[in-house]
């Protein structure tokens, strides 16, 4: 082939591939969670029966209870795990309560206190092996109630993946941004708050009261009489309530603007004493007969980037105010016994200190374990209870300088910590 | 890994294929431009791109007219770059001593090693190259003295490049939903694929 003969052939290959399309394609996917809105009939839901179940493995795991030698688990939406703490060091999984749309649980003299979408249940729970619904409360938690005609709405939590840029599908998107009210707020609330016996607790028992929040509401039942709770009345408290701890006939409720003080010396009444304020964060409370341990961290909600641990002087409960505030690293729950304070620090770990001296905190910490990622902490009679996402684990705290891992419990989705 | 191979294989071929005088190693290193056509993603219209490309390409002579190699370069599209690693071939047609038509194919990926994501506390945003496949027609035209030669050459490009946006999760802590198509922590994921198609025109010389 002589040189003069391959031109042509060049040009007529470069025309040829100039004229083919060399267009650029450009495909996009939107991948997102949403809240697909389910309607469902409470009469439909009072209808089926509840029966317990074999033991089932936790999947995610929200609230946990102790109570006596059993540990009470509650998978959000879906039931109650209980397991026999005996041994703190071998847990056994005992049985699985289904209860459609719990998200709480609290137990008074072995009646177990469970949330049904709307309603309040009751359980007799004396005799594992024989646990009987004894009382249902209705249309208490009526905020879930979309119009009065029984028919309620919840939102399921849904992964929809599309090749439009709608964000939404024809339904959701209207619910999804009304959904803050909701039982999908309340759900994914619980769903990250855990323990009802930890410091992020939504249902709480105090002098022969039952007292739920939710978002912007507290309950009050009398439970007098344990296996017939009463509802008494709702009470208002203001938006982005989280928590609630009782202490010494007061209740310290933690919302992300701030520390509300309720008197409960007339239980059936609480009465509001002060409001703490500060800047939105989401914060967990512990407390004391004179201080109040509050965290609060930055996280996607709670907009501002602080963390940190305050110690707000409460001997005074109609004027708190703060003493000091430690800077943390990402604190979440935190527990207290006697003078040991435990800080959940999220991926950071989990912080240990003595709060002997209030205003000296950051130099008394005792241990900082880096390796025990943390989100919540309950310190039980018989050890300290830790949730993360290696699952439900726990310490002997004994020594409190010393925490020694004792057992952790498998769960199949763990809490995911950024 | 993938690159480790492809020094190996070359490293065989070396060896394997050492005869007689004719040198065994072979370069080609030229720089051009590509020429792809991009619909705009808001009015819907087609526009021109023209890009930087460079693409040097080392090899052994496995036979009279045939090299085979890895080749490496370096395409800058629109906002991003790409290094295109690739395994190729190289022939070569017509007699020694004069101009001869190179046909070529390289076949590897781009890798997006030099575009940096973005994270911060809400979400992160991340390149992920693909698969890059070149077919090629081009000229090589000896050099007075036989040892460099000048080429031209034409290529068809087709390089293949994901984005991905995520944004985390709008609670601080949550459960991954167990169905997800999601990974964990997050809240939502945008996709955006891309083929880039592009007609290569580049000059360079080999050795």
């Amino acid at each position: 082939m002589t040189t003069s003969r391959l031109y042509p052939l060049l040009w007529i290959l470069m025309i040829s591939v100039l004229t083919l399309s060399c267009q650029d394609e450009i495909t996009t996917t939107y991948t997102h969670r949403t809240m697909m809105p389910v309607y469902l009939e409470m009469s439909d839901i009072r209808a089926r029966t509840i029966t317990v179940e074999p033991p089932q493995e936790l999947d995610s795991p929200g609230k946990i209870y102790i109570y006596g030698n059993y540990l009470l688990i509650n998978e959000p939406t879906k039931g109650i795990h209980i397991l026999d703490n005996s041994n703190p060091s071998n847990p056994v999984n005992k049985n699985f309560i289904p209860i459609e749309g719990n998200v709480d649980l609290a137990v008074n003299s072995n009646i177990l206190y469970a949330d049904n979408y709307v309603d309040l249940l009751a359980f007799d729970i004396s005799n594992l092996n024989n646990i009987k619904l004894v009382k249902r409360v209705e249309d208490v938690f009526t905020h879930m109630y979309r119009h009065d005609t029984g028919q309620i709405i919840t939102f399921k939590d849904t992964v929809i993946t599309s090749e439009n840029a709608y964000w939404g599908c024809a339904n959701c998107e209207f619910f999804t941004m009304d959904a803050s009210r909701s039982f999908a707020a309340n759900y994914s609330a619980a769903a990250q708050s855990y323990g009802t016996g930890g410091s992020m607790a939504r249902f709480t028992l105090a002098n022969e009261h039952l007292y739920a929040v939710d978002e912007s509401t507290m309950r009050v039942f009398d439970v007098k009489n344990a296996a017939e709770p009463k509802f008494v009345k709702p009470i208002d408290l203001g938006w982005g309530i989280e928590t609630i701890f009782p202490f010494q006939n007061k209740l310290f409720i933690g919302s992300n603007r701030g520390m509300h003080i309720y008197d409960a010396s007339t239980p059936s009444s609480p009465t509001r004493m002060a409001v703490y304020e500060h800047i939105v964060a989401c914060d967990p409370v512990v407390v004391n007969e004179d201080f109040a341990f509050v965290t609060l961290r930055s996280g996607n909600f709670c907009v501002n980037n602080i963390n940190q641990l305050q110690v707000i002087n409460i001997e005074d409960p109609y004027k708190p105010y703060m003493m000091k505030s430690y800077p943390m690293l990402n604190p979440h729950g935190l527990g207290l016994a006697g003078d040991n304070l435990f800080v959940a620090e999220g991926k950071h770990g989990l912080k240990s200190f003595k709060v002997t001296d209030v205003l000296k905190i950051d130099q008394n910490q005792m241990e900082f374990l880096e390796s025990m990622k943390a989100v919540d902490l309950i310190p039980g009679p018989k050890s300290l209870i830790v949730i993360g996402p290696d699952g439900v684990c726990q310490f002997d705290y004994s020594t409190p300088s010393k925490l020694i891992r004792l057992s952790c419990i498998d769960v199949k989705n763990p809490v995911v910590i950024k | 890994m993938k690159v480790s191979f492809l020094f190996l294989s070359i490293f065989v071929l070396t060896l394997s294929t050492g005869y007689g005088q004719e040198k065994v190693y072979y370069n080609q290193t030229e720089f051009g431009a590509m020429f792809g056509r991009v619909e705009s993603q808001w009015s819907g219209d087609t526009e021109e791109r023209i890009n930087f490309s460079m693409l040097t390409f080392h090899g052994a002579r496995i036979s009279k007219h045939h090299v085979v190699g890895f080749s490496l370069g370096f395409d800058h599209y629109e906002n991003l770059s790409i290094i295109p690693i690739a395994l190729g071939w190289r022939g070569f047609f017509g007699k020694d001593g004069r101009a001869q038509l190179i046909g070529g194919f390289d076949i590897g990926g781009g890798s997006t090693i030099l575009e940096k994501g973005e994270e911060s506390e809400w979400g992160k945003s991340w390149y992920e190259g693909g698969i890059m496949a070149s077919p090629s027609v081009g000229a090589f035209f000896p050099g007075k003295k036989g040892k460099t030669a000048l080429t031209v050459t034409i290529a068809y490009k087709r390089q293949e490049l994901a984005y991905y946006q995520g944004s985390y999760e709008q609670v601080g802590t949550q459960r991954p939903i167990i169905i997800s198509q999601l990974p964990p922590g997050y809240n939502s994921m945008t996709e955006t694929d891309y083929l880039f198609q592009s007609l290569v025109l580049r000059m360079g010389f080999s050795f």
